[in-house]
């Protein structure tokens, strides 16, 4: 603890990186919502028949919902009318057929974001599919992808090319009247991925979506919907960010996850929407349905989230175990800074027999951040032999912020295995000690002893994001020692 | 719904009111009155509001209970009340909600430790009360606190004063003997500055279905040493609900024991508020049998600094029964060097029981060292397999385990007559497992 206060203050003071804006010619809506809205939205899009009726069923049920005030977080209301519900980089009719076709200024923001498409073909790895707004703006390895017969594409051409497999499986985990944002995400979503694995088959690379939200005054709803049929495997990376901003923005997405018998997703996030500044002015709320139905006998979900970013995190990526001797997996690093407000964890509902479900989450909060751990254990009456393994540490940096652990445990099952533990802490005097004896600065002895706490789900993420991940959370840490 | 039937009760208020004591004074009129108005704005507490959301306590509102007027002139079964009257302690007995002289022993206190009934209190020195009254807990907590400031009819006053060491355990005896019968009590307890006391709050009724709505005060002064010991053994047809809201000061020294064996519907609030280096125990067992359903709250408020808080809560549930736990721990932005530790254990021994558990902590400094812990399921295959491997029968072996799982909560209680008498209730609710010869 020895950084002095001019030190932390230019610590604290490190720069959003990715807080550019791109300067395009956009389609934008007007700000506002409507039935009419919708209906332009649908006609835009160029959707089926069945999706009109979804939007404005998923609509009228919104506006008879009110937002959720039971999470920790405070923040002003929303004023829905003043979001511009589309905003698409203008571009030809046809779209773009191939890289070579995208807005070069598109592809030089994510250059700067560090996603450089155009490699992307050579460097053996990602496949990436990114969102930018609004709009699913370029799909790379599709060919190759292709072959292995899996499918990998904006869900709004998925809409328009594989219609019933959309049908059958969309709101089929998260119904249009889940909750507020998850209404409201069914009514206007306008872009977002759709991957579909056949079976038996194990997707040759892992898949990936960058989301941007690049104009002012939009929202982003993106929807992502994967199903992974019988014996498939696919492991699914997600990354965001957006520019800074002084007025805060809403992204409220959903992603349903579907595993069929055999099958197993991984879901990775890395989380770094714009966090508002020091004063907490600006920032991305980020309210989030993510749910996965491990509708199969043996089927896994394993859901790893890196949280750095947004001013509000609402977000709980939950498992329905429905098969018998399903899986699910909760991995989860949420940091906050400032002031930043998270109120995330996760529900694992086990319905199956000998289901299975592990949690693990580590918040660490600093500056004036609250860090909440919601979460849920629910064991119904059939779920024989369940099991449930949760573990949710909190480390506090400074003494302005605030971590609560709120977990419910709710089961009906005489043979069923619940344990739960949460402990919370501050880094221990005697772990910096020893590391700066050692020759190590306070800064340094900090950033190792986090990155020690949060080993556990690092070791989960895939190489490329435990990379980045840890480098995120050093700079989102850094300065707030002292 | 819920104002609706709330109203019943609100529009009964005018009869009892006259009759309820204190009416001459003004601030106690006030505050009834205050209390009155927010119980029938909110009605009863509803499965909305999250302490509440395991607990339907709806059926209260369909039955409507009355209250007694003035004390009860019914003979009660003594042998039966004999029971649950300790040896080694000093009594004081509140029938249907109202202190009966007849039945308490408060022979030989010594002078200067106030042992009263509250009406008693009211009449002689409402200042006194006055002091104390509502300064633990607002009528604004929730709904059953705001309806036993409106309705309590009488409770008991124990104060002990400062560098007072009381030897014998005062035991305040609630009993109800009538059916649909509410008996609203509230009491205050003070322990001053040094002073060290026991008291053991104990709860039983007639075989019928009653409201047992009991508020109780707790002031835990300067480096002053409380035990208390709640032993609930409601009829099972019974409603309870038992509020303890105890203020710690400095260095002070609490520990409440907590056994939840009886009602059908039972909600127990312990809330503590801890000041500078002081320390709390909270221990609990549930036992769920039946169709009960038993409700533990528990908050402990770390307000101040260097105070250690340990809480222990044990459930084992059988038959249709629900048990919940809800705990809460909150260290305030202030409360550096905070020690807190939570625990609760459950056990499930039937398909058709349920739990609900809903550990909490919420954490504004960071100096702090704070877990807790939940666990649901099973008796440890590898414990019955060791007793099996030691020629232990299957279904004796489980036996011994779920008695050894609940009675260590019983052998904290260092006192004689109390621990034969919760050890007696627990083999009761068990009889099948009753196991305590021999081997123990």
């Amino acid at each position: 603890m020895s950084a002095s206060a001019k030190e932390i203050e230019q610590l604290i003071g490190k720069e959003y990186k990715q807080g550019f804006v791109t300067e395009l010619e956009t389609d934008t809506f007007p700000p506002g919502l409507d039935e009419e809205v919708i209906y332009k939205l649908w006609k835009i899009k160029n959707e089926p028949e069945f999706m009109l009726e979804y939007r404005l069923k998923a609509f009228r049920h919104w506006q008879t919902m009110k937002s959720p005030e039971w999470a920790f977080v405070k923040f002003d209301p929303i004023d829905y009318q003043a979001v511009s519900y589309y905003s698409a980089p203008k571009r030809k009719e046809d779209g773009p057929k191939s890289l070579d076709e995208v807005d070069p200024q598109i592809l030089e923001a994510y250059k700067k974001l560090g996603i450089p498409l155009d490699e992307q073909e050579r460097l053996a790895g990602v496949a990436v599919d990114a969102v930018f707004d609004s709009v699913s703006v370029a799909t790379t390895f599709k060919s190759k992808l292709k072959e292995a017969g899996v499918i990998f594409c904006p869900i709004s051409e998925a809409l328009r090319e594989y219609p019933e497999l959309v049908q059958q499986y969309l709101g089929s985990v998260v119904p249009t009247g889940d909750n507020f944002f998850a209404a409201l995400n069914s009514a206007v979503f306008t872009d977002g991925s759709f991957v579909y694995i056949p079976k038996g088959v194990r997707c040759p690379m892992e898949l990936s979506t960058y989301f941007r939200i690049n104009a002012a005054n939009t929202g982003q709803f993106e929807r992502t919907l994967i199903i992974a049929d019988e014996g498939s495997y696919v492991s699914y990376l997600e990354g965001c960010t957006a520019p800074m901003r002084d007025e805060n923005q809403l992204h409220a997405a959903v992603v349903e996850l579907i595993a069929l018998d055999n099958a197993e997703i991984k879901y990775s996030t890395v989380q770094n929407w714009y966090p508002g500044d020091k004063e907490g002015k600006g920032g991305i709320y980020n309210f989030v349905t993510k749910r996965a139905d491990c509708r199969g006998e043996n089927s896994k979900v394993s859901w790893t989230q890196v949280e750095t970013g947004s001013a509000i995190t609402w977000k709980y990526p939950s498992c329905v175990l429905t098969g018998n001797n399903s899986i699910g997996e909760f991995y989860s690093v949420a940091l906050t800074n400032n002031y930043q407000q998270a109120d995330t964890g996760t529900k694992m509902i086990h319905i199956g027999k000998n289901t299975r479900s592990t949690i693990i989450s580590k918040g660490i909060s600093a500056g004036r951040a609250q860090n909440t751990y919601r979460g849920l254990v629910k064991v119904l009456k059939g779920a024989e032999n369940a099991r449930n393994y949760t573990q949710c540490d909190s480390l506090l940096v400074g003494d302005k912020c605030g971590a609560h652990t709120f977990p419910y445990v709710e089961v009906k099952q005489p043979s069923a295995q619940v344990e739960h533990e949460a402990t919370t802490s501050k880094i221990s005097e005697d772990q910096l000690f020893f590391c700066q004896q050692r020759g190590l600065s306070a800064e340094d002895a900090v950033s190792m002893i986090v990155n020690g706490f949060c080993k556990e789900v690092f070791k989960e993420l895939p190489m490329e994001f435990a990379v980045e991940a840890q480098a995120l959370l050093g700079l989102s840490l850094e300065g707030s020692v002292g | 719904m819920t104002t609706q039937t709330a109203s019943r009760y609100t529009a009964e208020y005018s009869k009892i009111e006259a009759k309820l004591p204190g009416g001459s004074l003004p601030w106690l009129l006030e505050l009834r009155n205050d209390a009155l108005k927010q119980f029938s704005g909110r009605g009863f507490p509803s499965l909305r509001e999250e302490e509440w959301r395991y607990t339907n306590v709806s059926s209260i509102e369909k039955n409507l209970f009355e209250p007694r007027l003035e004390p009860s002139d019914q003979q009660i079964d003594k042998d039966w009340l004999k029971n649950y009257c300790l040896a080694d302690c000093w009594q004081i007995v509140l029938v249907d909600g109202y202190y009966s002289a007849e039945l308490s022993n408060l022979a030989g206190i010594p002078k200067n430790v106030t042992i009263k009934s509250l009406n008693e209190l009211l009449d002689a020195d409402a200042e006194q009360v006055e002091s104390y009254f509502g300064k633990a807990v607002s009528i604004d907590e929730h709904s059953f606190v705001a309806f036993n400031t409106a309705w309590f009819g009488d409770g008991a006053f124990i104060r002990i004063p400062a560098k007072t060491l009381l030897d014998k355990p005062v035991q305040l005896l609630h009993v109800v003997t009538d059916p649909n019968r509410l008996a609203a009590t509230r009491n205050l307890v003070i322990a001053e500055s040094m002073a060290q006391a026991q008291m053991i709050e104990t709860y039983v009724g007639v075989d019928q279905a009653y409201l047992s709505a009991a508020v109780t005060e707790v002031f835990v002064e300067p480096n002053a040493d409380l035990t208390m010991f709640k032993l609930q053994c409601e009829s099972e047809k019974a409603y309870h609900f038992g509020g303890t809201y105890v203020k710690q000061s400095r260095d002070a020294r609490f520990s409440h024991h907590n056994f939840a064996f009886g009602s059908l519907l039972a909600r127990s609030d312990i809330h503590v508020d801890l000041g500078h280096a002081s320390e709390c125990n909270l221990n609990g067992l549930y036992l769920g049998i039946k169709r009960q359903h038993l409700d533990n709250h528990t908050r402990i408020n770390h307000l101040e600094p260097y105070a250690v808080s340990r809480e222990v809560y044990k459930g084992v549930l059988d038959d249709r029964a629900r048990g919940v736990f809800q705990g809460r721990v909150v260290v305030a932005e202030d409360a550096q060097k905070t020690d807190s530790e939570m625990n609760n254990r459950n056990l499930l021994l039937s398909n058709d029981a349920e739990v609900d558990t809903k550990p909490q902590l919420e954490i504004y400094a960071d100096d702090v060292k704070c877990a807790h812990g939940v666990t649901v399921g099973q008796l440890d295959e590898k414990s019955v397999f060791y007793l099996q491997s030691r020629c232990v029968d299957e279904e004796t072996a489980r036996n011994m385990l779920t008695f050894a799982f609940a009675n260590e909560m019983v052998t904290k209680i260092k006192q004689k007559s109390l621990h034969d008498l919760v050890l007696a209730e627990v083999l009761k609710r068990f009889p099948q497992r009753g196991i305590t010869q021999d081997w123990l």
